[in-house]
């Protein structure tokens, strides 16, 4: 049995029960599998639930790396490329990720469900960071690049959140709400005026000693 | 609102002189249209400039969303005076063109391709922004294309930024606020038709089939198999702005003959079609040294009622005049003077709007009419000023004249307006049959 299917039937399942299944017996018996099968792939029902969100990602980012246009990107288009596919993939799942919205915030920042996802687009994010920083495109700071890649978590579960609360036809709110999100982002991590108050700060002091 | 207190009463004053066509008509907007019909460069811009400092200045300070609403203030640059169109242009270069990705998504998601499949070639890198979308250059089968690109969620935005403006205009038109809906709805309805590309596409294919005959014009061939309600594909034209056109110091047999395509293609339109290119502002034409006229973006398209042309063209009959009883009804029909007005109101602006008609539609009247002609534009300034002067006009709080009138104005002052900067004559007579 393939993953893909446990998740797709999960997904299923959800939709049209309206609840996640109570156990993975339940689930296991749609499948027409038994428990033990269940176990040789997932360890639990939620397990499967992470894998549902990491695998779209997975998904967005493999059509990303083969589109011949992509490599070519700054680091800021490839995030804006990201953004627009994974939204376009997660269509297929709007309705799960409707329901889901009950069960769980999406404004919460360490939300369990998300968990696996977070650590997938932290690496993601880090390698575009890295790249970043080769081509001038961001500022590497002290202390603080480490932390970038906790904002742009926060701005996934802001696109994410726009998107299911976007009424928009074609949810082109939601277009431009990445558009804008993440030309500030990258606005901030690339110098800005930041660094050059920071620069003079710095200089004012050491001239006074 | 705090806001609106926030301008300094003198500078109401001075700021009252930016009024929009039929907003308030006789009133200032025709004034500033004539002043810059007359000379662009004698326009009291440094007044303006100051104003528009003024305005800008608040604006920002009303939402922190200055730049919506300086954007659509700038999206109809034809009603605004130049040091407005500045400063808000200004605004408008600062939204930052559309990524290559969103360029991408908007094909993938309403064409379903990217564009590099769509086209043989095509520039991700946009030639020029426009207020509502980006233009990108284009090639297929050998044609050169031009790509238009709306930036996502200008339609939605429409309206609210329409309410943003409203309690300015209201202040600087000094109208009521019942007054003024008309117009506003007026405007908002067009805006929308103007963020609306699959109507477009289809609107730009009817009437440029439709004045195909029109000598001396070209229309570029719109693609319906590669637009979207968000992308526009029409060929790409080569040619002039007419600032640039001018300093070629073109002949004045060239002049003429772009300016007799002009008025024909308007002409045509509000008379035969009775619907019109109502976007007559600079950018959307083309100038070529073998004296054609190369015409683009029909997104604006007034069409005109039957009601309100035969009353609008039935004045530019002088023999019309004898019949006092028909010239109150079409003053009526047109609202230009209201059932609730005193009896001396109805004299005093009758004969205003008799003055100020008979000026403006003279071209009318006449075989050919030469428009370098300074002093018929510094006529209509010096009197359009006075009566902006008068206390009567000054004091009066009703609208007058129809919506219909706004665009329907707007269309003739910027059709006047190039054709005056061309320095052009033109074989302007018609027969009309009213």
């Amino acid at each position: 049995m393939e993953k893909y299917i446990i998740r797709d039937t999960y997904v299923q399942f959800n939709l049209e029960h309206g609840r996640e299944p109570h156990s993975v017996y339940e689930l296991a018996k749609l499948l027409n599998e038994s428990e033990e099968a269940f176990y040789t792939h997932y360890a639990s029902l939620k397990a499967v639930e992470k894998d549902v969100w990491l695998s779209k990602f997975q998904e967005t980012l493999e059509q990303l790396h083969n589109d011949p246009v992509y490599a070519g990107y700054s680091s800021r288009e490839k995030l804006l490329a990201f953004y627009f596919l994974w939204i376009q993939n997660l269509l297929k799942l709007r309705s799960f990720i409707l329901q889901r919205k009950k069960g769980f915030s999406f404004r919460d920042l360490r939300a369990d469900n998300l968990s696996t996802l977070r650590v997938a687009f932290h690496d993601y994010v880090n390698g575009l960071l890295r790249e970043g920083e080769a081509s001038n495109e961001v500022k590497e700071r002290k202390y603080i690049s480490d932390k970038y890649v906790h904002g742009f978590w926060i701005q996934l579960l802001f696109v994410l959140n726009y998107w299911i609360e976007d009424e928009s036809s074609e949810f082109e709110q939601t277009d431009a709400a990445i558009e804008k999100a993440v030309n500030l982002s990258f606005k901030l991590v690339s110098e800005n005026t930041f660094d050059t108050l920071l620069d003079f700060g710095k200089f004012v002091f050491q001239s006074k000693r | 609102m705090k806001e609106q207190h926030s301008i300094p009463t003198g500078k109401v004053e001075r700021a009252s002189k930016f009024v929009s066509t039929g907003l308030k008509i006789g009133g200032n907007y025709v004034k500033h249209y004539t002043k810059k019909i007359l000379d662009p460069e004698r326009d009291n811009s440094e007044l303006h400039a100051d104003n528009a400092e003024d305005i800008y200045a608040t604006l920002s300070n009303l939402k922190g969303s200055a730049l919506k609403v300086a954007q659509m203030l700038s999206m109809d640059k034809g009603m605004l005076p130049q040091a407005y169109v500045d400063k808000f242009s200004l605004a408008q270069y600062s939204a930052p063109p559309l990524s290559s990705p969103l360029v991408i998504n908007t094909f993938m998601k309403t064409l379903g391709k990217t564009p590099q499949a769509m086209y043989d070639s095509f520039e991700l890198q946009a030639t020029n922004a426009a207020s509502i979308g980006q233009v990108h250059k284009a090639t297929k089968d050998g044609k050169k294309l031009a790509v238009k690109i709306q930036y996502p969620g200008v339609a939605n935005s429409v309206s609210s930024d329409l309410k943003l403006v409203k309690p300015f205009a209201i202040r600087l038109v000094g109208l009521k606020e019942v007054e003024m809906d008309k117009y506003f709805d007026e405007i908002e309805t067009k805006l929308l038709e103007e963020t609306d590309y699959e109507l477009e596409v289809r609107r730009s294919i009817e009437l440029t089939t439709q004045c195909a005959h029109i000598p001396n014009l070209a229309f570029p061939v719109y693609y319906p198999e590669w637009s979207s309600s968000r992308i526009i594909t029409m060929d790409w034209l080569e040619g002039l702005h007419l600032k640039e056109f001018l300093q070629t110091n073109p002949s004045k047999e060239i002049r003429n003959q772009i300016g007799q395509a002009l008025w024909d293609f308007y002409d045509y339109q509000i008379h035969q079609l009775r619907k019109v290119h109502a976007d007559p502002h600079p950018g959307n034409f083309l100038m070529r040294e073998n004296g054609t006229l190369a015409i683009f973006d029909f997104g604006c398209i007034k069409e005109i009622p039957n009601g309100f042309y035969e009353n609008y063209f039935a004045l530019t009959d002088r023999s019309i005049y004898n019949d006092e009883k028909r010239v109150k009804e079409i003053y009526t029909e047109l609202e230009m003077i209201h059932a609730e007005d005193s009896e001396k109101d109805v004299i005093f602006f009758s004969d205003l709007f008799k003055q100020m008609i008979d000026m403006l539609t003279l071209p009318f009247t006449q075989e050919t009419f030469d428009f370098s002609n300074e002093t018929y534009f510094n006529d209509i300034y010096a009197y359009m000023d006075y009566v902006s002067n008068l206390k009567e006009v000054k004091n009066s709080k009703v609208a007058r004249g129809s919506r219909h009138s706004l665009y329907v104005n707007r269309t003739y002052f910027g059709l006047y307006s190039i054709l005056s900067q061309l320095k052009a004559e033109v074989k302007t007579k018609r027969e009309f049959s009213c």
